[in-house]
């Protein structure tokens, strides 16, 4: 399909890429503890960006066999309106080595993702509580190529399983959720570490405190720093910087946080979810340092970026089968200097250890509305979710009413420390993190 | 279509079947800073198979190669046996439905070229950037999509649904210094060309609070009464009730059963909730929800009392009551859930306007426009786009960082007070649940009062 279409564009265009990706995923979902849906889903689809007159446009189709002259014609016409764009594909070049397909997982049969949620469903059931638990998994096809005589290519599996467990009592809405995201099926040790999580915060969300308030230590799990990590996400993208908008931009070389942070993407991490060879544009995949012990080393780029900028392109570029490459992290690792991307099993502990010497302040797992602010400008404020009061180094109950505020590139001046519970959310690989003086308001 | 449809219903073991097979045409233009980003057209189909067996559970098929039709209803066939159930599903009954149901298109898109509407958003996003030099970077993007649906279930329904959707929406955002903010405006229409132009001045206004909320101090946190806009008033009642009214969060769940009983009272007698899909001419207006079941206009709260709730077949059976018409799918790729349409506060029985919900508040907030709201079951948060201080009645000084948090029921009983000018929403975007997200809905609503919210910042 690739050689098809770059061919169909070689005589009509200055230059092309293409993507080709095919996903078929297998899915069970639990639901209030009863086994319910069993669903696949596959699909297939191709996405060409083409260069003419030094412009660039793109088209994609999901057709099960598509017209690729027809396709040609329509990035052709969307590059007629482009603007101008010095772009230049990358070679061929060799390809680092990362796994990222897992034979078990690929042939896992409908009743081993069964067992997983019923599993999962046995061992959480609760007086009172109703429990829901999913399991996918995917298995996915990418190949990509470009008019430079690059090509690649690489199969991968995917598994996702999930567990919420919802209390009510009254009108007291409890939901608690957590998840196991990888390459390959879940061990026993990561089934086991994500029951123990769940009810690790279960457990003291049954007594109702009330919430302290003031400017006070809080501790963010790997969940709730989200986040403060959404706004670091958005300025460390290289568009956000080459737009104007980020608040790092001209600051690489700074020390702008707290000399213990680091943050690195890194498409190459062992056990990461999000790992690959090579990015959607032919780009080899390599690590990329964006924070190095409170410094600001650098930005994410894709191809088009990389050229507005005249930099070059990290290995960050995302296409799915309509618009056109994105940038978009991989495996995002934030932590205290150089980092030791564990297993996913490390052991679930509230607080992640960060809690002795708290004399009262708050743990947050969640917090509602992230995203919806301001958020390029680091500000934040929010409801909690799901969020614990510590009162003289001990947890003593879960709080509600309560909202945490505070602006990031102040909060990660003075980082109180990062737990011992390193873990993967997502592709997101972080520990628990102590921030001193952020605002908690009470109802 | 409709014969391969037919065909491959037909070939089904399964005891019910549903078919539903979408094209979609679409085609966007995006500006970032005065720099075109993409100008594409895109053709997207595909098809969507969902079975129940007696005794088992849904088994389900996506796929985008529609010659592999039979053999995914096969699949879906295997899929729901695989699945063992001793309590069954059952689906409420409705009436079987024949229809061929073409939306107003309102000047199809798909007869513009690229050119013309990159010239109508260029010119929004002029209007964005040309208010200051302290706008240093906006977002102008022109959507539109005509979409065939056809559908075809084993109790006899059959429908073609033509259902167009067209979104302009701008951000801007302002810089002086270490300051930035942000400016939004997202209009989003179930119709089509002709119903997006004449808008320079709204985008105009996107760049211009941006800039005006750099000089704006945040709301100093706490407790305040505090009036919502229109416009907020909408994201409020879709995200702290809402979202509680689908009845798929009751149906497995007695204790949310219990809390949720019909005839609860939620709020003062002033207050009147309903969805409305079959609303005229609303962008989460359509004939039939992704079951095949009619729209229509369902109460939930009525005088303060918890009246109604939407339903699909399923959670419809499960509890003794009928389909709303409310079982909605994004794309081919999902299965039909619970959701919103157009839901809305109603407009108070008074006749009140702004001033006399404001008149008699001291110190308050005056909270306008939308970033977004999400829900926690009881607990929400939404973000208003800027707020006004209220002092001694009167409107006062702009204010940034305006995030109401609220329980629900606490929250809606606290409303006093309802304004007369009620108005629909028609944001672009949509609402987000069970990893399907947009979903094109509408909110609409008057001024409301709130006696006393939590709205979080500095302390």
């Amino acid at each position: 399909m690739i050689d098809r279409l770059l061919s169909a564009a070689r005589s009509r265009t200055d230059g092309a890429d293409a993507l080709w990706r095919r996903e078929e995923r297998t899915s069970i979902a639990f639901e209030s503890g009863r086994l319910k849906t069993a669903g696949v889903t596959e699909e297939a689809g191709v996405n060409v960006r083409v260069v003419t007159g030094g412009r660039m446009g793109v088209a994609g189709t999901t057709a099960a066999a598509p017209d690729v002259e027809a396709l040609v014609t329509r990035a052709r016409a969307s590059a007629e309106l482009g603007e101008d764009l010095d772009l230049v594909f990358p070679p061929t070049s060799p390809l680092p080595q990362v796994p990222t397909f897992f034979d078990r997982a690929a042939n896992a049969a409908l009743a081993e993702l069964i067992a997983i949620g019923r599993g999962l469903v046995e061992r959480l059931a609760r007086e009172g509580c109703q429990v829901n638990v999913a399991t996918e998994r995917e298995v996915g096809e990418t190949a990509v190529g470009n008019s430079a005589g690059a090509r690649g290519g690489y199969a991968a599996t995917g598994v996702g399983v999930t567990a919420e467990v919802i209390r009510i009592a009254a009108d007291d809405v409890l939901m608690i959720y957590d998840q196991y995201v990888g390459g390959d099926l879940p061990t026993e040790g990561d089934l086991e570490a994500l029951v123990r999580s769940i009810e690790t915060r279960l457990e003291p969300a049954l007594t109702i405190v009330s919430p302290p308030e003031g400017a006070l230590p809080v501790v963010f799990t790997p969940a709730g720093l989200a986040a403060v990590v959404l706004p670091l996400e958005q300025a460390l993208s290289g568009k956000t910087v080459l737009q104007g908008s980020s608040p790092l931009a001209g600051k690489v070389g700074e020390q702008v946080f707290d000399a213990r942070l680091s943050i690195t993407d890194d498409p190459l991490a062992a056990n990461g979810p999000a790992s690959r060879p090579l990015d959607d544009e032919c780009v080899p995949s390599a690590r990329a340092a964006l924070v190095e012990r409170g410094v600001v080393r650098g930005f994410v780029y894709d191809l088009e970026t990389a050229t507005r900028a005249k930099s070059r392109s990290t290995g960050h570029g995302r296409r799915g089968i309509f618009g056109k490459p994105q940038i978009r992290y991989t495996n995002l690792i934030v932590g205290g200097g150089p980092v030791d991307v564990g297993a996913q099993h490390a052991a679930p502990l509230l607080g992640g250890g960060l809690i002795a010497d708290i004399q009262d302040g708050l743990i947050v797992d969640d917090l509602i509305g992230v995203g919806q602010g301001n958020v390029i400008g680091g500000g934040f404020s929010h409801p909690v979710g799901l969020a614990y009061r510590v009162q003289r180094g001990e947890i003593t109950g879960r709080v509600k009413d309560a909202a945490v505020a505070g602006n990031v590139y102040d909060v990660l001046k003075r980082i109180g420390g990062f737990g011992s519970d390193g873990r993967w959310l997502g592709s997101r690989w972080s520990p628990s993190v102590r921030l001193d003086g952020v605002s908690v308001a009470r109802r | 279509m409709k014969d391969r449809l037919a065909a491959a219903l037909k070939a089904s073991r399964a005891d019910y079947t549903e078919i539903r097979v979408e094209r979609t045409w679409s085609s966007a233009v995006t500006f970032r800073g005065r720099r075109l980003e993409t100008a594409t057209v895109s053709e997207d189909q595909g098809g969507f198979v969902r079975v129940l067996n007696h005794g088992c559970g849904w088994g389900i098929a996506s796929f985008t190669s529609l010659d592999a039709l039979p053999a995914m209803v096969g699949r879906a066939h295997e899929l729901s046996r695989a699945v063992r159930l001793e309590r069954p599903i059952r689906l409420a009954e409705t009436t079987p439905q024949v229809a061929d149901a073409a939306l107003d298109l309102d000047g199809d898109v798909r007869g513009i070229s690229l050119a013309e509407k990159k010239q109508l958003i260029e010119a929004y996003n002029g209007a964005m950037l040309s208010v200051s030099d302290a706008v240093v970077d906006t977002q102008a993007i022109y959507r539109d999509e005509v979409s065939e649906v056809w559908y075809v279930n084993s109790d006899g329904t059959a429908l073609t649904q033509l259902r167009p959707e067209v979104t302009v929406s701008g951000t801007a955002i302002a810089r002086r210094n270490g300051t930035i903010e942000k400016g939004l405006e997202s209009i989003g229409l179930r119709r089509g060309w002709r119903s997006v132009h004449g808008l320079d001045e709204r985008f105009r206004v996107v760049g211009q609070r941006a800039v005006e909320l750099l000089d704006a101090p945040r709301v100093q946190g706490g407790a305040y009464p505090v009036i919502l806009d229109n416009e907020l008033a909408g994201v409020f009642i879709h995200e702290a009730f809402g979202h509680l009214s689908e009845a798929d969060f009751v149906y497995e769940n007695p204790q949310a059963r219990a809390m949720m009983t019909l005839g609860r009272r939620f709020g003062k007698p002033v207050l009147n909730v309903g969805d409305n899909g079959a609303a005229k001419g609303l962008r989460g207006t359509l004939p039939f929800d992704d079951e095949g079941t009619p729209t229509q206009d369902t109460p939930l709260i009525k005088d303060g009392m918890l009246v109604g709730r939407l339903h699909s077949r399923e959670t419809a059976a499960a509890l003794g009551e009928r389909p709303t018409g409310n079982a909605r799918a994004i794309s081919f790729r999902h299965a039909p859930i619970v959701r919103m349409t157009n839901t809305y506060i109603a407009p108070g029985r008074t006749g009140a306007t702004l001033a006399d919900l404001i008149k008699d508040v001291k110190l308050g907030v005056y909270a306008c426009g939308a970033f977004g709201g999400q829900t926690m079951l009881e607990n929400f948060s939404f973000t208003a786009a800027w707020g006004h201080m209220i002092r001694d009645g009167q409107i006062a000084e702009l204010v940034k960082d305006v995030v109401l948090a609220g329980n629900l029921f606490q929250t809606l009983d606290r409303i006093d007070h309802i304004a007369g000018d009620f108005t629909w929403n028609q944001m672009g975007g949509g609402c987000g649940k069970g990893g399907q997200f947009p979903l094109p809905v509408t909110e609409g609503a008057p001024h409301v009062r709130i006696e006393e919210i939590l709205v979080g910042g500095d302390v």
